[in-house]
């Protein structure tokens, strides 16, 4: 075993299988700052938002955090992003961190019709996300509120919302550097058990969550990915054109693949129908809660189809299901 | 701490080697290993028969996360495999010098080139 490639940062801190139950079953906490807090203020902050995302912000109330694409001219999906609704004229845009240096210029660009501000605040602001059945409790202890699933409630410069990658109750706390240590061991004394990012992926997978730039890299529409309920079709967008020419053509869209023969399976690895390899894994792993090898492929065959994945040379039986997972 | 026994040669693989009064060797992580491997939840082991040369990937040990190869630490045919490991790949967490051993092989000559368990302690230091 000289060489343990694989092995990237500390993406855990107990093991990944006891944190993700930990998720699953009390509470646990992340430091997810390196997600990206990019503000758009001004008059027309609402129909800005609108044409840059799949979403019409004139649909959002106060308060209200949106899950939604950001298209290319071509209706292919940038990034996926959460978009707050602080107030009719201040939004806060949270895209994933290796998307910001695409997605900040991508919104300065676009803007010039506009009357806003867009600014980005990611490398002043923390995220924190509390997630698994246990957040209403240590929330309420901590900071003596409660929030509902897709609604932000805002303390000073402190934003916390009903938000998160697991799929469980959960929030995501965030505000000014200088106050991340306070929420992180203040949440852990009272019980959260920190999560790395290797449960992090499980969680989500487990879910059928969408991991930008693995399970879409740029070339795929929100209809591919199985995420066409995030487009809003009665407002003008970015990429809505491009989606309405070619909205008949059927193609492949991401499907789940469990394992039904042990063993872990991994991005990249080929998936084999009758025989013969057609498409690969964008995100693999075992599932901590199932048990099972389990991944996503873009595929267009029916589900409960028989497929096999080539592991190492050998081609262990899966079969494709519906999402998510768990 | 990892612990490395006295009575055991290793490999700087991190596999470590007993030798049995049989004159085969019974092979199987480190405890540094399965530490630095967490989670170990799936272990893919040769079949008996099948021989290796010395240093040739004869197993893998997958944690959630990553695939780590576990290379002969001497040529030889394999006379046994830890079949326990198929249900309770955690035995290798759980007792990497006892229950998690995952190989017997009978070895093709000489045994030699392994690390005392002084060098190797040296080497995880």
């Amino acid at each position: 075993m000289a060489n343990f490639a694989g092995w990237e940062m500390p993406i855990q801190y107990k093991g990944i299988i006891a944190e993700h139950k930990s998720v699953r079953e009390n509470a646990g906490i992340f430091d997810v700052s390196h997600m990206g807090q990019i503000f758009v203020r001004g008059r027309q902050t609402i129909d800005f938002l609108s044409y840059v995302t799949t979403w019409d912000m004139n649909r959002q109330k106060e308060n209200d955090c949106r899950y939604c694409h950001i298209l290319n001219h071509e209706g292919k999906i940038i990034d996926d992003v959460i978009v707050y609704t602080l107030s009719s004229e201040e939004y806060m845009v949270v895209p994933n961190a290796s998307m910001i240096s695409t997605i900040f210029p991508w919104l300065l660009e676009n803007s010039a019709k506009f009357d806003v501000k867009i600014e980005d605040f990611s490398n002043e602001f923390f995220c924190l996300a509390l997630q698994g059945p246990d957040t209403p409790r240590l929330l309420g202890q901590h900071q003596n509120t409660s929030v509902s699933p897709f609604t932000s409630v805002r303390d000073g410069d402190t934003i916390i919302s009903g938000t998160g990658y697991t799929g469980e109750l959960g929030c995501e706390i965030i505000g000014p550097y200088s106050e991340a240590a306070f929420h992180w061991e203040s949440l852990i004394d009272m019980g959260a058990e920190p999560v790395g990012l290797g449960a992090r992926d499980t969680l989500r997978l487990e879910k059928g969550f969408l991991l930008s730039g693995q399970d879409f890299d740029g070339t795929q529409t929100s209809m591919e990915t199985g995420y066409s309920w995030v487009i809003d079709w009665n407002h003008d967008f970015i990429g809505k054109e491009a989606l309405l020419s070619e909205k008949s053509e059927s193609s492949p869209k991401l499907c789940g693949i469990i394992l039904e023969d042990r063993g872990v399976i991994r991005p990249g690895f080929r998936v084999y129908y009758k025989g013969k390899p057609i498409s690969s894994l964008t995100s693999g792993s075992l599932s901590p809660s199932l048990k099972k090898g389990i991944g996503l492929a873009y595929l267009d065959i029916p589900l409960n189809s028989n497929v096999t994945v080539d592991v190492r040379g050998n081609h262990l039986n899966g079969r494709v299901v519906r999402l998510p997972f768990l | 701490m990892s612990e490395v026994p006295d009575n055991l040669s290793y490999t700087k693989g991190h596999e470590w080697v007993f030798v049995q009064e049989d004159g085969k060797i019974k092979v199987g992580i480190t405890d540094h290993a399965q530490d630095s491997l967490s989670d170990v939840v799936f272990v893919e082991l040769p079949e008996v028969g099948d021989q290796f040369s010395k240093d040739e990937a004869m197993a893998v040990a997958e944690s959630v996360k990553a695939a780590s190869d576990i290379y002969a630490p001497i040529s030889g045919k394999i006379t046994a495999i830890n079949e326990k490991l198929e249900e309770s790949p955690e035995l290798v967490n759980e007792s990497p010098y006892e229950f998690g051993w995952m190989v017997v092989m009978k070895p093709h000559g000489e045994i030699k080139g392994l690390l005392d368990a002084e060098s190797y302690r040296d080497s995880i230091d």
